[in-house]
């Protein structure tokens, strides 16, 4: 991935019982200096997404990195960024942390 | 994500996506699309540049059906995948110029 160049990466998430789950995700950016240049145009996130029971989908992220990173002498090592999610089931009346979103 | 027990270390800042939620596929009607990426990308060594046709051609096909959109719950209207958003704005422009240039002239 080109710091600038827009790129798609796919996840794929299966709900593997036999009831429908509704899941939030939120993610995780490794290294932690790294997480500030990463820009999602779009991503599954901080949205409830319903899987029903054995269905397994691709969960697309639409991201660039900044340009900005390639100026930054402390990421000049850096040459793998990690993005994870992580899912949590979502429960009535549960809210995630979400700065200033909706 | 973060609990505030470790006073002294930094903690990780979420930051909402700038075009909102995509929309899952749930009927896989771009699956199609999607696989033509992968494999583009496995036969590149996961040069994500290499594969940016085909990135495109997945977007355009999300965005023709509006594969996935359901009213946000509580109302506010659909969930629009990036509807109105000119590829071009989306880091496409380069392909889309190559592309009408391409076309043949009658």
């Amino acid at each position: 991935v080109v710091p600038g160049e827009t790129a798609l990466a796919f996840y794929k998430a299966k709900n593997p019982t036999d009831k429908p789950i509704i899941g939030i995700s939120t993610y995780n950016v490794i290294p932690f200096e790294a997480g500030q240049y990463f820009n999602k145009i779009q991503c599954f996130c901080f949205e409830e997404q319903r899987l029903n029971p054995q269905e397994e989908v691709d969960m697309p992220v639409f991201f660039y990195i900044d340009p900005e990173f390639a100026e930054d002498p402390k990421m000049a090592k850096v040459d793998l960024i990690t993005l994870s999610y992580t899912f949590f089931e979502a429960k009535e009346g549960q809210k995630l942390a979400l700065p200033g979103y909706q | 994500m973060s609990t505030a027990m470790n006073f002294g270390t930094k903690s990780f800042k979420p930051r909402p996506p700038d075009k909102g939620a995509f929309p899952l596929d749930h009927f896989g009607e771009c699956s199609a699309f999607k696989e033509r990426f992968m494999e583009c990308l496995r036969q590149s060594g996961y040069e994500s540049g290499a594969c940016r046709q085909r990135a495109m051609a997945y977007l355009e096909c999300r965005m023709e059906r509006q594969v996935g959109v359901r009213p946000r719950p509580g109302g506010g209207g659909g969930v629009q995948l990036m509807a109105n958003e000119p590829l071009e704005k989306l880091g496409f422009k380069d392909l889309i110029d190559e592309k009408s240039e391409a076309k043949p002239e009658k």
